[in-house]
């Protein structure tokens, strides 16, 4: 990943039209310059419709309803915005966005570090059956859960609560982060665990005194990569959530539809841009370990 | 195996995190499983019908297979935008020499964004009044005899609403495969150069066989991503217009929580466990077979 270091502050590649010719004498590579217009055309298409989103949050309504789509705003207005914010709870939503997030990923790091230390470091006879077990979780849909849960939260009264979410989040989340964490743990020399163990530590203190503080990348990785997913959580929060208090940044959005279908899209897109910012700030800060993390979930098996 | 671990100490570490699982996924796919021979609204009692609702299912319900019809043509697009796609531009981003970084981070974003502002946003895109993105770019390039309202046409709603869910992933899929041609030695490619191989014997001969595996594994991922696919049909058209863009899951969802027919929707469940299961097991003979022949 050598080519990370380009300075960031290099223009997005220009307009398909002109490949900018290098000023190097080389032979002109009609390969290399065909696959360097058709990745910048690419790259265009799929960033178009996001660039296009955030400038429609800055159009004014009559603007939109006639204008040509592609133009750019005839005016800047910020109205868009404060109506966003009148129109719907986006502060709640946000911060329960976040309770959620941050309660899944709780469980997801504890839990997943705690069994990949059982199942890889400390070994046991049926680990291959409970690592099959594991396995499940991540082939099966998660939409198997929905009806026995409900049921089951109804039945206990957890419906409508943030751990109603948490937990099936979390569940569905663990075996990817119990993955993770053992192919990391495997890289822990077995000459560690044996001179701690000889010096007299236990299996607890192995935990919190060697495996825990070596982890910290692999922490980093697994709650970026599961961040994304469970931040824009939809099919759970909508399952079981119903009070307006405790709906997250997805369904808190659908408040935007308003009776009869009518929708006051440039108000909307603007929300969607305010909901977006947060995680799309982490993601550009972090991005390199982001992109190591998601490759790493698939590369190493 | 740590010398002095004992069974207390394994219990310790294991039970917490099999317990959360066992709650959230092992025990419900049981109680999917369960529910399936009965019949239930969720307020009177429940009703044990045997294999009454399987019967139902495979034998009397059109919606069923049609969604089943629709999930795989859904499944199909959403393979070919995301592993055709992601194998594509992974392999024109090889020749790049500098700024592959940006173009990754800008590749991957559509991932970060929630299936309801991308459901919004693409509601936009397709709509004809006012006109949306598509339809202009139609009419620019000389198709304005395509211009449609996309999301309300039968014959085009499925592909419509499949679109937006290989757009979201294709960078990610881009992103691993990426990872494996880079990992791919330089001296192999080098041979192959001095022996006089274009760039198609390059990729089919060199390079694909070797990030099979990893292909395996996005394949796998793609398709039970595919197969559970749910947010963008439900928010952007509801199944409909009549049944043209409803999925399994939509189906499901519907008869879940609509219809409230418990029973009936935890046997499309059971079914759809199996689909995946069954589907993975396909993949996994196909791939593994060629790898060995």
């Amino acid at each position: 990943m050598t080519a990370q270091t380009a300075p960031v502050t290099r223009p997005i590649p220009a307009p398909p039209s002109s490949p900018a010719p290098r000023r190097r004498r080389r032979k002109p590579n009609v390969f290399r310059s065909l696959s360097r217009t058709l990745i910048v055309l690419i790259v265009v298409v799929q960033v178009y419709p996001l660039a296009w989103l955030f400038l429609t949050s800055l159009r004014n309504e009559h603007d939109f309803a006639t204008g040509d789509p592609f133009a750019l705003p005839s005016s800047i207005s910020f109205d868009n915005y404060v109506r966003a914010f009148q129109t719907g709870n986006l502060g709640q939503n946000i911060l329960n966005s976040f309770i959620v997030t941050m309660g899944a990923n709780l469980l997801i790091v504890l839990l997943g570090m705690m069994a990949a230390y059982a199942l890889q470091v400390l070994g046991f006879r049926f680990s291959k059956f409970v690592r099959g077990l594991f396995l499940i979780g991540i082939i099966v849909p998660v939409q198997i859960a929905l009806v026995p849960l409900f049921i089951d939260y109804s039945s206990v009264n957890l419906l409508d609560t943030y751990q109603s979410m948490i937990i099936p989040l979390a569940g569905f989340a663990l075996p990817m982060s119990i993955y993770l964490f053992s192919s990391f743990f495997e890289y822990i020399p077995r000459e560690t665990y044996e001179a701690a163990s000889l010096d007299g530590a236990g299996p607890y203190r192995i935990f919190g005194l060697i495996t825990l503080p070596l982890s910290t990348n692999t922490v980093v990785t697994v709650v970026l990569v599961n961040s994304i997913f469970i931040w824009n959580d939809f099919i759970f929060a909508n399952t079981f959530v119903l009070s307006e208090g405790l709906k997250t940044i997805p369904l808190g959005l659908q408040n935007y539809i308003g009776a009869m279908g009518k929708v006051d899209w440039t108000a909307t897109f603007a929300a969607v841009c305010i909901t977006i910012t947060p995680l799309l700030l982490v993601f550009l800060v972090l991005n390199k370990a982001m992109i190591q993390g998601l490759e790493s979930g698939a590369t190493k098996g | 195996m740590l010398p002095n671990r004992s069974r207390l100490s394994v219990l310790v570490f294991l039970l917490p995190p099999l317990l959360l699982y066992g709650v959230a996924v092992l025990f419900p796919i049981l109680q999917s499983l369960f529910l399936s021979f009965f019949s239930w609204n969720g307020i009177s009692d429940m009703e044990f019908v045997g294999f009454a609702n399987y019967v139902r299912m495979l034998t009397g319900d059109s919606v069923f297979w049609h969604s089943f019809i629709n999930a795989l043509g859904y499944l199909a697009i959403c393979l070919v935008l995301q592993l055709g796609g992601a194998l594509f531009v992974a392999s024109l981003l090889t020749s790049l020499r500098r700024g592959a970084g940006i173009i990754k981070t800008l590749y991957l974003l559509p991932a970060v964004i929630s299936t309801v502002a991308i459901a919004f946003l693409f509601v936009r895109i397709y709509s004809i009044d006012p006109v949306g993105l598509l339809n202009q770019v139609l009419s620019w390039i000389g198709l304005g005899g395509l211009e449609r309202p996309w999301l309300s046409d039968v014959n085009t709603v499925l592909a419509a609403v499949s679109g937006p869910e290989g757009w979201r992933f294709t960078g990610l899929y881009m992103l691993i495969i990426y990872a494996a041609l880079l990992a791919v030695p330089q001296e192999l490619e080098e041979a192959a150069r001095l022996d006089g191989a274009n760039q198609w014997q390059m990729f089919t001969k060199i390079r694909f066989p070797y990030i099979r595996p990893v292909w395996i594994t996005t394949t796998i991922m793609a398709t039970t991503y595919g197969l559970r696919g749910f947010d963008i049909p439900y928010l952007m058209t509801n199944g409909g217009p009549g049944q043209s863009s409803e999925l399994l899951t939509t189906y499901m969802y519907k008869t879940a929580f609509t219809s409230t027919d418990f029973g009936y929707a935890s046997t499309i469940s059971v079914f759809i466990v199996i689909e995946c299961l069954v589907a993975v097991g396909l993949i996994l003979l196909m791939l593994k077979r060629k790898a060995d022949a």
